[in-house]
């Protein structure tokens, strides 16, 4: 019971990691990215055919990744170029783009919401023999894929890379303040287009280990809103990168737990949902009011 | 941790020089339009062409059927104007909000809740006077569209936590909510997904020509129409509202009052969201199901952005939406055509509608040029 806890848990918890780091690193740079969702799906639909096309979920992937970091520097273009709102441009980007989905799938392939693809190879479960069959440490670390492997590395490379490289402080340069990055000779827009392409392919990846991952088709509602999760974890993890992964497995073992219960009976799938968002709330109003009550009165 | 910026008003108030003649003024007005509401319109189009065209349909004619399906007929007007409805209030929602500088994306969730607190009331109004029956609803809609835009106003408003986010987040709380409420208390038996009873028939908001769908929703949104125009022309505290809107810091170093106008900004525009879905319960589909807005909260920011906050735009946008909707929904049964092409158009409007068409160089080297002049 609990082993199949730990190990749904943490397979929910690899797509809302992914998107929640790319999310982080354009909050980085000082883009809310409300996209995520589109990129996920993205990921999802372009992975799912490649993987067809070629037989190889390697090859999905990098298809998938490469779809969504076309879509995530796109939208990163348009806030950064020509300057739209970043919250009505991710807002509408989603609804284009989710709807092109939509119309492609049924204008195109003649399917309606679901695409089932011939061929396509799901990624492999990594099984490390010896582990496997001991309690907990076996759901922990094996029968993962490899996604859930890119995840575990890349966070602490994320948070170091952040911390340590050149790019790392140039990106957060310009998140911190536009102005005093420009004047220091950083090429601010370009900055916050590559952060975009790299939410984007980070979210995509996120909807490959969806459509790849556990069901091995696509389906235009599968990310179910897990692109507004993952906007959540990296507010809540403050886009510090362990913080908003540890916030990810926490919702995914919500998900998890929820899924479970529901089939025990008592609990509704419905509230258990919300609870992400109502954390973000009350993070959002602890620290904005600590914030205001520390720093000198300022102007709303 | 950098800090959180703030969001600056999607789209700043196009400068007036009132020593100009009406007439060049209106030319000026007019060229404005053309450039803030026809490019992003024009773009989607032409995007919506190219997804057409790529999928072996010719743009041009489905246009023309759209417009034939939307406004043909005495009776296909009549189902625009029933699409229209919900995206006014949304719409003017919005609009009122924006206004005031103060950035929700939570009109989905007031317009959601109303709507189920409308459909609720609405079913147990058998037997209660007529004028009561609706007006009853209708106020607990309200009520409903108010409290869920009642904790991010506070918190901007006192302590200026980040209204977009929180707005956004409480669209999904709303939503978890109100899913679990029908299925715990309000589902009807018999029903396969979730859904409320049938309002009774004197709770129902009466059709304006009965065979067609156009309620006096509609009515309600129009005069909630004229009363955002008057409040932002006429009264003291919608001069406020702009003045916030377009130089907070400004504003409050003046001594208006710019928390007042943040929290009714935002609790005004869940007020005017929670009406809508009141309205839409009671008005056309008489029950709450899953699914009950099909995303009006953001064709409303699209209408409102796409606007410029100018009532008669809202009004025309609003209809534009409208017909797509409806069009789109029957056009299907005619050529084999997904609804999705709506949500194509509308998407692209909403990101074309606050993007800055200048070349950044360009427009750097007009104001260095205007500097000079001075």
């Amino acid at each position: 019971m609990i082993d199949a806890l730990i190990a749904s848990g943490l397979t929910l918890s690899v797509p809302l990691v992914l998107a929640a780091l790319g999310g982080a690193i354009h909050r980085i740079a000082g883009v809310v990215n409300i996209g995520l969702e589109s990129h996920m799906l993205t990921g999802a639909l372009f992975g799912a055919i490649v993987s067809g096309m070629t037989g190889n979920w390697a090859l999905g992937a990098l298809g998938g990744m490469l779809a969504g970091a076309f879509t995530g520097w796109v939208m990163s273009l348009l806030i950064t170029r020509l300057k739209g709102n970043e919250i009505i441009v991710g807002l509408g980007f989603n609804i284009a783009v989710i709807g092109t989905i939509g119309y492609v799938l049924r204008a195109g392939f003649g399917v309606s919401g679901t695409l089932q693809i011939d061929g396509l190879q799901r990624l492999p479960k990594i099984v490390i023999p010896g582990v496997h069959d001991v309690p907990i440490l076996g759901a922990l670390v094996s029968g993962k894929d490899p996604l859930f492997w890119l995840c575990v590395v890349l966070v602490p490379l994320l948070a170091w890379m952040l911390r340590n490289t050149r790019w790392g402080v140039r990106l957060r340069a310009t998140g911190a303040s536009e102005g005093a990055a420009t004047s220091l000779g950083l090429r601010t827009l370009g900055l916050r287009d590559g952060a975009g392409l790299i939410a984007g392919a980070l979210a995509a990846l996120g909807g490959v280990a969806l459509s790849l991952g556990t069901v091995g088709l696509f389906n235009e509602n599968m990310t179910a809103g897990r692109g507004y999760v993952a906007l959540a974890a990296f507010y809540f993890g403050r886009s510090r990168p362990l913080p908003t992964a540890l916030a990810c497995v926490l919702f995914g073992f919500f998900d998890a737990l929820q899924i479970r219960l529901q089939t025990v009976g008592g609990f509704n799938a419905d509230i258990i949902s919300t609870l992400p968002y109502v954390a973000v709330v009350v993070v959002l109003a602890v620290t904005g009011i600590r914030e205001r009550l520390t720093s000198a009165r300022k102007v709303s | 941790m950098t800090t959180t910026p703030r969001h600056s008003a999607p789209v700043a108030a196009p400068p007036t020089d009132p020593r100009q003649s009406p007439v060049r003024r209106a030319l000026v007005a007019t060229g404005r339009t053309l450039q803030y509401a026809g490019l992003p319109v024009g773009i989607a189009l032409v995007v919506g062409a190219i997804v057409l065209a790529a999928t072996g349909n010719d743009p041009l004619a489905v246009y023309g059927r759209l417009a034939s399906e939307a406004f043909g007929t005495p009776s296909r007007i009549n189902a625009t104007l029933a699409a229209t409805t919900p995206i006014l209030f949304t719409a003017v929602a919005a609009a009122f909000a924006y206004r005031a500088g103060v950035f929700t994306v939570g009109v989905e969730g007031s317009f959601v809740l109303g709507g189920l607190t409308a459909a609720v009331i609405g079913a147990r109004m058998e037997g209660v006077p007529p004028v009561v029956s609706v007006l009853l609803p209708l106020l607990g809609a309200t009520v409903a569209g108010v409290l869920v835009a009642a904790v991010p106003a506070v918190l901007r408003a006192l302590w200026g936590v980040d209204e977009v986010v929180t707005t956004l987040m409480f669209n999904f709380i709303v939503a978890g909510v109100a899913g679990w409420s029908v299925q715990a208390f309000f589902q009807e038996r018999g029903q396969a997904n979730s859904a409320t009873a049938y309002v009774s028939a004197n709770a129902e908001l009466p059709a304006l020509a009965p065979p067609g769908q156009t309620s006096w929703g509609l009515v309600i949104a129009l005069l909630l129409l004229v009363g955002y125009a008057v409040w932002m022309r006429f009264t003291t505290i919608g001069f406020e509202f702009r003045a916030v809107g377009s130089a907070p810091r400004f504003s409050a170093a003046q001594g208006l009052r710019v928390r007042t106008v943040l929290l009714i900004a935002l609790l005004g525009a869940g007020l005017i969201g929670g009406i809508g879905g009141g309205a839409h319960a009671l008005g056309l589909v008489h029950r709450y199901t899953e699914g009950f807005s099909a995303g009006f909260g953001f064709t409303g920011i699209a209408i409102a952005l796409l606007a410029r906050f100018n009532p008669i735009g809202i009004l025309v946008g609003a209809i534009l939406f409208g017909a797509l909707n409806a069009a789109g929904a029957t056009v299907q049964l005619f050529i084999d055509l997904p609804v999705q092409l709506i949500d194509i158009l509308e998407g692209t409007v909403m990101v074309f509608a606050v993007a800055v068409f200048t070349l950044p160089r360009l427009a750097r080297r007009r104001a260095a040029a205007k500097r000079g002049d001075a």
